[in-house]
């Protein structure tokens, strides 16, 4: 039982990293009917930047990944940038392009911070809390509560304001979106900018937990992918529950499979999806081919 | 709403002179003429297919399109990009009612008026709005896709109407709506007109159409090929024989 919840809570943790990057996969998703296949290294730019702001410039490590959000978020307005003339006119080469600014990105990765990797140290230094007999890590905690928050914070951003509101309008109907006067470039753009920052975010967080490498993209940004579909892709609630699902089935199947988890973790994954496509929260989904 | 001062809006004719609107090979509209005078009411009738909806989308810059003279008053609208068109006093209501259905209707309405400020000019509209259809009122907390087809249908022309636009375009504004609910729809029409409201009004429905316009265009394969009085056109055999099936 000790063991059971003590997976549960690495499991929870890791998985509010995954809901983190899902929530932008869903968030550019629901927005531009598009998945951005460079979304993981994204992540892993902010994880590096994050890592240069913090251990080489020495910054407070909420200054670091502050930055590191704000660079990614600059990135994704680039990406969008060179995108958006494809908008509407060939959506798989859109698609493609994505995947080559991933490849693009991966590759700058190695030549600006090396092939190695780095670990990064916690920024907590207190001692593990001790709840009922579990070790909770403090950095855990806190990871859950940034990742609770955010996502309050972005409900609130799209349900409370207007530039919020008009997103959401472009993301169910960019032409009658359109004909109101909402500029739908613009939208997607935002959409972009703040899904490469709940990158970051993602990236960043995880920068403790795991080694900091080029191909950390890769790795959180399939889980992440799965966690959004898993939930309901471009569903926002869908997003935390499937990332917080992947991440606690992560946690097990690594305890009990080892070196097989990933296998059990995609194999389980699978059939669930073939259970219910649509996913956990599945609902209309934008189709804009 | 016809009063307004708030926006330099040119409330002039829509002058159109040789639309023309082609996806990729196929022709939807081919040198079709017309204008829509200030306050005025116009109709296009025709069957499916004759072009009626790519002329609309035409105007809105939301169809590829080619034109002699696009103008809206002083307007030059075959320059305005299809998301500034609102600005210069055009409502659109689309065919199908497109009301963003996952939002509320407030939040419908108030993105109607994305274009402006949103100022106590703004909200006297949504209040004008709310008052020329109850229903949006009572149920404005409401998803709009949980809305009957006749209250989106009103969502759709409220939407519009927040721009406090000088000319509306409408699309099929009875489609699947039951015979009680299209004469709804053609009161709601006739206020618009009282106020000095300018439409264009596509339509299969040749009764409303007949009801709520003073000039009606007739179009076929792409192309206007009659125009006349409403109250003429009613009763001429071939578009009796036509479009209402007499």
């Amino acid at each position: 039982m000790q063991v059971t919840l003590q997976t549960l809570v690495g499991g929870l943790t890791l998985g509010a990293i995954y809901a983190l990057v899902a929530l932008g996969f869903s968030l550019v998703y629901r927005t531009m009917g598009l998945v951005n296949f460079a979304h993981g290294q994204v992540a892993m730019i902010g994880a590096f930047t994050m890592s240069t702001f913090y251990m080489t410039a020495k910054l407070p490590f909420v200054l670091a990944i502050g930055i590191a959000v704000v660079v990614t978020a600059v990135l994704g307005l680039v990406i969008e940038r060179v995108l958006r003339p494809l908008e509407g006119k060939d959506f798989d080469l859109m698609l493609i392009g994505t995947i080559g600014f991933g490849v693009m990105l991966e590759a700058l990765a190695v030549v600006v911070w090396g092939a190695t990797g780095r670990a990064v140290p916690s920024p907590l230094h207190t001692a593990p809390l001790s709840v009922a007999g579990l070790k909770i890590q403090t950095y855990s905690l806190l990871v859950l509560v940034v990742a609770l928050v955010t996502t309050a914070m972005l409900v609130g951003f799209l349900h409370r304001t207007r530039v919020g509101a008009a997103m959401q309008a472009v993301a169910m109907d960019p032409e009658a979106a359109t004909s109101v006067g909402i500029h739908v470039g613009r939208s997607n753009a935002i959409a972009f900018a703040i899904g490469a920052g709940l990158a970051a975010l993602a990236g960043g967080l995880a920068g403790p937990m795991l080694y900091v490498n080029a191909t950390l993209g890769s790795t959180i940004g399939i889980k992440g992918f799965a966690a959004a579909i898993l939930g309901g892709f471009g569903n926002i609630t869908g997003a935390i529950v499937g990332g917080l699902g992947i991440g606690v089935l992560d946690a097990f199947a690594a305890g009990r499979f080892g070196g097989y988890s990933d296998l059990v973790v995609f194999l389980l994954f699978a059939v669930l999806i073939m259970v219910r496509p649509t996913g956990i929260f599945g609902e209309r989904t934008v189709n804009r081919a | 709403m016809s009063t307004d001062t708030d926006r330099a809006v040119a409330a002039g004719t829509l002058q159109v002179q040789n639309l023309g609107v082609r996806y990729g090979g196929v022709t939807a509209v081919e040198g079709s003429s017309f204008e829509v005078a200030p306050g005025e009411c116009v109709g296009i009738i025709g069957a499916n297919g004759a072009g009626k909806t790519s002329t609309l989308k035409a105007l809105m810059g939301l169809a590829p399109r080619t034109a002699d003279a696009l103008r809206l008053g002083e307007v030059d609208l075959a320059r305005v990009k299809a998301r500034h068109v609102v600005r210069h006093g055009i409502g659109y209501v689309p065919e199908g009612r497109h009301v963003f259905g996952g939002l509320s209707v407030r939040t419908n309405l108030e993105l109607g008026a994305h274009s402006r400020r949103w100022d106590d000019q703004a909200k006297a509209t949504l209040e004008e709005v709310y008052t020329l259809f109850p229903v949006l009122r009572d149920m404005r907390e409401r998803l709009a896709g949980a809305l009957s087809g006749g209250q989106q249908q009103m969502l759709a022309i409220g939407r519009a109407l927040m721009s406090r636009p000088r000319l509306l375009l409408l699309d099929e504004p009875s489609m699947g709506l039951s015979p009680k609910l299209v004469g709804e729809v053609l009161d709601v029409l006739q206020v618009l007109r009282g106020r000095g409201l300018a439409m264009l009004l596509v339509e299969q429905n040749a009764w409303l159409t007949f009801e709520a316009t003073e000039r009606c265009l007739v179009m076929q394969n792409g192309e206007v090929v009659m125009t006349g009085r409403s109250a003429d056109l009613r009763h001429d055999p071939a578009v009796r024989r036509l479009y209402l099936g007499l």
